[in-house]
């Protein structure tokens, strides 16, 4: 086709500056819009339809790898891991029954306080499609979706500890930010003093944040992070991260202090969605405007930068 | 020499979208390459009155959409690059091979920091330099791609 119109060398059409400014226009108004206005999040949901298939037969020869090398584990491999397993199996047993008699405790207390009760979980298993495309931000894609029932701000967790919270909703598949992205807070406790705080996200290291807490905070290295349950996302005591570093500067009006997440997030595919918590009261209107702006979490969906 | 023919370079551009869609994690997402920013600029190179800025803008929209983030960001990064190379597409088809990477080089690293002022302006905390190793990669493929022969920018229009 390119013999039939000769000098295509020459023919250009509109400058390359004019059609830079078009374009470029037209992906600031459309930046501009799905920032402020958030207008774009349906129609994204319905061209993800359109690309699910792509993705999935993107998908394919990948886990046919993964299958290959999973069904070619060496059978040493199987037994080490089979003993590991049964160890576990043997604690955890032995975790279970105590459970079930602190739940019988737990519940009896709880009726002496005539307070209400716990309510059960019912929760979905989910797998780790694929990590986000976005190397800013930390997020993972669960294969479980609004056509599952999902909901925008569910808690994630493995059988370690949160792993997150689900920030948007495709039709067959969802976005679960980290608690090591920057935007997500997540209300916690130190288990041993029982001290409220909230976490934050730390993107750059895929760590966890205490930030806020003052210098002479009682807190030490090695300190589990417990949900405490107080903003009806996540359950109260689910493990968060651990405290690994901790910089008192009598300079700085808050203490450093680092964590690292304890749920497997960078190796576990399997992972929770729990529904959020249904018969929370609503929050009380703000009384007066000139409040102290607190600092508390976004509480549903925290919308992404 | 081949003329271009349109449909030739959308399925490109469809294999290169295709390995960007490829569930990337960790260090290989750190490594990937610009897969169809490099397509597009070796078309623009090629082709410019058929690979133009439109062409450019459009595939960053497609990128926009699996990337999930702010909509029309990759669109604009794209569009500023693709404007680059068709501005001096016309010298860059004289240069030689080891000049021409170098530009590329430089292109790819005009769209990252387009993109990086627009996360920066919406927030986003400064990446590691970690960030431009995926233009190092970038250019790594390019090159393998001209030496193994698969490629050949220095091929003038099919005319």
């Amino acid at each position: 086709m390119d013999h039939q119109h000769p000098p295509a060398f020459f023919v250009r059409g509109p400058s390359p500056l004019a059609r830079l400014t078009f374009f470029a226009a037209v992906s600031i108004v459309l930046m501009a819009v799905d920032a402020r206005l958030h207008y774009l999040t349906e129609i994204r949901q319905g061209v993800s339809v359109v690309l699910h298939p792509l993705e999935v037969a993107v998908r394919a020869p990948v886990n046919a790898f993964l299958y290959v090398n999973e069904y070619i584990t060496t059978q040493t491999n199987l037994v080490h891991e089979n003993r590991q397993l049964r160890q576990r199996a043997l604690l955890d047993s032995a975790d279970l029954q105590r459970f079930r008699t602190l739940q019988a405790e737990n519940a009896h207390l709880r009726n002496m306080l005539s307070a209400l009760p716990a309510m059960p979980q019912p929760a979905r298993l989910g797998e780790i499609v694929h990590s986000g495309r976005d190397p800013f931000s930390q997020k993972v894609i669960v294969n479980l979706g609004a056509r599952h029932g999902i909901t925008s701000g569910q808690a994630v967790i493995d059988e370690l500890g949160v792993v997150g919270q689900v920030t948007q909703i495709y039709p067959l598949s969802s976005e679960v930010t980290l608690v090591t992205d920057k935007d997500l807070a997540v209300p916690v406790q130190i288990e041993r003093s029982g001290l409220r705080a909230i976490a934050f996200g730390n993107s750059r290291n895929s760590a966890i944040d205490l930030p806020y807490l003052p210098v002479n905070v009682d807190i030490q290295v090695g300190d589990r992070l417990v949900t405490s349950g107080i903003d009806g996302v996540y359950p109260a005591g689910l493990a968060v991260g651990k405290v690994v570093q901790i910089d008192r500067k009598t300079y700085a009006p808050f203490a450093r202090i680092a964590c690292v997440p304890i749920a497997g997030i960078k190796t576990h595919r399997q992972v929770l969605l729990i529904p959020a918590a249904e018969n929370v009261p609503p929050l009380p209107e703000p009384e007066k405007p000139s409040a102290k702006p607190s600092k508390k979490s976004p509480r549903n969906a925290p919308r992404k930068p | 020499m081949r003329p271009v023919s349109l449909k030739l370079i959308y399925l490109t551009l469809f294999a290169a979208y295709m390995l960007y869609l490829l569930p990337w994690a960790g260090f290989g997402l750190l490594l990937r390459p610009d897969f169809v920013l490099l397509v597009l600029l070796y078309w623009m190179l090629r082709a410019p009155h058929l690979c133009n800025v439109g062409t450019a803008w459009m595939m960053g929209l497609w990128l926009d959409i699996a990337s999930g983030s702010l909509f029309g960001q990759y669109a604009l990064a794209y569009s500023v690059t693709a404007f680059f190379a068709i501005y001096y597409q016309r010298r860059l088809v004289l240069f030689s091979a080891w000049q021409q990477v170098g530009y590329v080089m430089l292109l790819l690293l005009v769209s990252q920091i387009v993109l990086l002022v627009i996360k920066l302006m919406a927030g986003n905390a400064l990446p590691g330099w970690c960030y431009f190793l995926s233009s190092l990669s970038g250019v790594l493929l390019w090159q393998l791609l001209v030496f193994s022969r698969v490629i050949d920018p220095d091929a003038k229009n099919a005319s």
